[in-house]
């Protein structure tokens, strides 16, 4: 096993060093870089607490929509299985053949909720979703 | 890479003073302005003859950009025809077709002073109402256009709507994405089986939002950015302005995050002499979300690719899951909202 301080312990501190510390020094000019690098660590930390459990999620919705039996892959086996999935389910989508489906559109909401979870957290604020 | 001031700074001065006729051309200084992830855009100050004088000069971008986006010749030549429509725009001076000038396409406008940056507008307590009402009518002046018009005979009419042209360039990209976007392929399919009807075609700015007009002391001094524009309905442009993810968290006030969608509707409507379908703006605004999302994750690509590499880029391709999620929800909306209701996003 890894030992700590973790990737996602030392992007926190990286991100807390900069807003704290190397912000309010930085020239007008170099401010606007020094947010988005800032807004990449925050980020990324989010994707990585977040982990492979959304992922799961979405492929156990997914499994269940195509009657496949869902194996709990992680890591790369994981993206590929999504990605064929959600490709069967974009031709699907494309050809009509999920036209007012409920459950298709209650799982790409929840899909996309929790992509925002990640990338954007206060925007789901605003949408009232916590 | 983006251009370098030095490396511009002489072949601009000779190409300013041969367009100009002026004996002497000094570049007192070079500047990129912020922003233009497409485009690069540079302040130019210039002395000609000794005479102090203002531009910008505007350049492709070092990549391919955009796909929708069209060249600096093409830009110029809308620009030519917007400015001869008193349509406020930075009034363009002189086209530089050639690439081997600085390495890329570029032409050079009259600069116009004032305030671009939309985090800043948005904030401006001063602005509301009354410049959203401007800018409605300055919309209609530019709607006014309308197809036939000999200078804009470059344009291609969209195959076979608006609409249904704009779903085929997004589902076109997508095809060459290696990434699927389930949720961005249904906005698109909802998108196809609820198209409205289309009118009438005008010409269209097609990204007509804050962040895209110059406002000084309140006043509205330019539109800006006009490589998206095109062929139309007129509640594409409507709707992009009024859409939640141009309002830069200014939520509540609907009319490109400064004023009321009333304000900006009176504005178009008085000008233009005929009235914004109100139940036609929803849809537009479900598409500004998915077109919009669409070139986020190009702009992720073009980072991704390693012929582009930036942070902004990379950042943008982030923004893509909260527009497919409000694309999502205000279909919700639209679909639960009782038939003939007022609908609010």
């Amino acid at each position: 096993m890894r030992d700590r301080p973790s990737a996602a312990d030392l992007i926190e501190i990286a991100r807390e060093v900069l807003q704290q510390e190397l912000l309010p020094r930085l020239p007008a000019e170099a401010r606007i870089q020094g947010l988005m690098v800032a807004n990449a660590l925050a980020n990324a930390e989010r994707e990585i607490a977040a982990g492979t459990a959304p992922l799961l999620a979405e492929l156990a919705r997914l499994a269940s929509h195509y009657g496949e039996s869902m194996e709990a892959a992680g890591g790369e086996q994981l993206q590929a299985t999504l990605a064929r999935l959600n490709r069967r389910l974009v031709a699907d989508i494309r050809a009509g053949r999920l036209d007012g489906d409920r459950e298709i559109a209650r799982h790409l909401f929840a899909t996309s909720v929790d992509a925002v979870r990640e990338s954007n957290p206060k925007y789901l604020k605003s949408r009232g979703i916590e | 890479m983006g251009l370098k001031a030095e490396a511009i700074k002489s072949p601009l001065a000779a190409f300013i003073a041969e367009r100009a006729s002026a004996r002497t051309v000094r570049i007192t200084a070079l500047e990129r302005f912020g922003g233009g992830a497409v485009q690069e855009n540079w302040r130019v100050d210039a002395e000609l003859d000794g005479k102090a004088e203002v531009f910008v000069m505007r350049a492709s971008s070092g990549s391919e950009g955009v796909a929708e986006s069209m060249s600096r010749v093409e830009e110029f030549e809308l620009l030519a025809a917007a400015h001869a429509a008193r349509i406020a725009v930075p009034e363009p001076l002189w086209l530089a077709s050639d690439a081997g000038l600085i390495g890329r396409q570029f032409y050079i406008a009259r600069f116009v002073p004032g305030v671009a940056a939309a985090h800043r507008l948005v904030r401006d307590p001063a602005l509301g109402d009354a410049l959203v009402t401007r800018l409605g009518e300055e919309l209609a002046r530019i709607h006014a256009l309308r197809p036939g018009h000999s200078a804009l005979a470059f344009l291609e009419m969209p195959q076979p709507t608006p609409a249904r042209a704009t779903i085929q360039r997004i589902r076109a990209f997508l095809d060459r994405h290696p990434t699927p976007h389930p949720a961005l392929e249904w906005v698109l399919r909802w998108l196809e089986l609820h198209e409205p009807p289309c009118r009438e075609l005008v010409f269209a700015h097609r990204d007509y939002r804050t962040g895209n007009y110059l406002v000084e002391r309140g006043e509205l001094r330019a539109i800006l950015d006009w490589e998206f524009s095109g062929w139309s309905d007129p509640h594409e442009d409507i709707g992009w302005f009024c859409a939640r993810c141009w309002r830069f968290g200014s939520n509540e006030r609907e009319a490109g995050g400064i004023g009321s969608r009333e304000a900006f509707y009176l504005g178009y409507e008085r000008a233009a002499g005929r009235s914004i379908e109100r139940a036609t703006v929803p849809y537009w605004e479900v598409m500004a979300h998915a077109r919009w999302a669409s070139m986020a994750i190009q702009q992720g690509a073009r980072h991704l690719s390693g012929l582009d590499r930036s942070l902004e880029l990379a950042l943008t391709a982030r923004i893509a899951p909260e527009l497919e999620f409000e694309a999502l929800h205000l279909i919700r909306a639209i679909e639960e909202a009782p038939r003939g209701a007022s609908w609010r996003s």
